[in-house]
């Protein structure tokens, strides 16, 4: 059977036969959560469809997107790390599914196989280099700007066009008030590159988003690329 | 596995409050709305938006004066209204002539 997970599909066929008999499905319903602050990582999981959210916490219920993986990552990344914990939260935040191996089986996987161990590797620096472009953004993009990249990292990571989103996550991701992404989807539905309902954001014009979002798409999306493999 | 689910609002007994925006041509429409505590804080959160998208405009070189929040509930009935210039520095306002 073939996998949907760019990581579990990038290993090696020996690779995949030896995580494959630890690997259990799991359902991820939106606002599943994955990792709790500074509470020990259980299980990693593979993503096979939907989206985790990384979140930097500023208290207890507040905080900043800082990263996001779907089909082309893993959450869990600590533990690749040689870190039991992380101070950040993550959770569903579109409904889907994947592999999940239990914590202790993996580290020991990892120590076995360099293969494996490298590849995770690799991610953790694709996936760092997403995080800083998410800085450079959040630094010096327009909230226009910023949605405009979000939904297109969304995109890429799902094979519809249509993205299940509330205007409560976007504001979440964007670290504004809801009005500010009210006005930003209308912005950019103005332009015509997407189509907002209650609930639902469609991408219509993906070529003339990327160009809008500017230098926040694109590098660590080809990093990705040159790293792992296809991430679309 | 026993994970927990994120817990974002309370919908148990907040009711739910639609910020649309009137730019002076039209209204963009809150299609989601948020559930908050009353409409205290409804206005609370209309003024923290407000500042907010004034930064953006004024970043962005436009000009939002005209702008103004419409508070409604649930069935479309307008509650209260906020004008985006009312949290603007009194000094300012002035000096602009607003």
């Amino acid at each position: 059977m073939a996998f949907n997970n760019r990581l579990l599909r990038a290993l090696s066929p020996a690779d995949q036969e030896t995580l494959r008999p630890h690997l259990r499905w799991s359902e991820l319903e939106r606002g599943t959560v994955l990792v709790s602050p500074d509470e020990p990582i259980t299980h990693v999981w593979f993503p096979e469809s939907g989206l985790t959210s990384i979140i930097a916490m500023a208290g207890t219920d507040q905080g900043i997107e800082v990263g996001l993986a779907g089909r082309d990552g893993l959450v869990g990344m600590p533990l690749v790390l040689d870190a039991d914990r992380t101070p950040h939260r993550i959770f569903m935040q579109v409904t889907g599914a994947g592999y999940r191996i239990d914590g202790d089986l993996f580290r020991t996987v990892l120590d076995d196989h360099a293969g494996i161990r490298k590849l995770l590797l690799r991610y953790v620096q694709a996936y760092s280099t997403q995080t800083t472009y998410t800085a450079l953004s959040n630094a010096m993009h327009t909230v226009e700007e910023r949605l405009a990249r979000w939904l297109l990292m969304s995109h890429d990571r799902q094979d519809a066009d249509e993205i299940p989103l509330t205007h409560d996550f976007l504001a979440l991701m964007l670290g504004v008030r809801r009005p500010s992404v009210t006005i930003a989807l209308h912005s950019l539905e103005g332009l015509g590159f997407i189509k907002a309902t209650r609930g639902l954001v469609l991408v219509r014009k993906r070529e003339e988003l990327e160009e809008f979002a500017g230098a926040g798409y694109g590098i660590p999306e080809a990093e990705y690329e040159r790293l792992i493999g296809q991430l679309r | 596995m026993g994970l927990t689910l994120i817990k974002f609002t309370d919908t148990k007994s907040m009711p739910r409050f639609f910020l649309h925006i009137d730019d002076g041509t039209q209204r963009i429409k809150d299609e989601e709305g948020s559930e908050l505590l009353d409409l205290t804080a409804a206005r609370g959160e209309a003024l923290d938006a407000a500042r907010q998208l004034w930064a953006s405009a004024i970043l962005a070189g436009h000009d939002i004066k005209a702008h103004r929040f419409v508070i409604t509930d649930h069935d479309g009935r307008v509650l209260e209204t906020v004008d985006m210039d009312d949290v603007l520095p009194k000094r300012l306002t002035g000096r602009l002539g607003l």
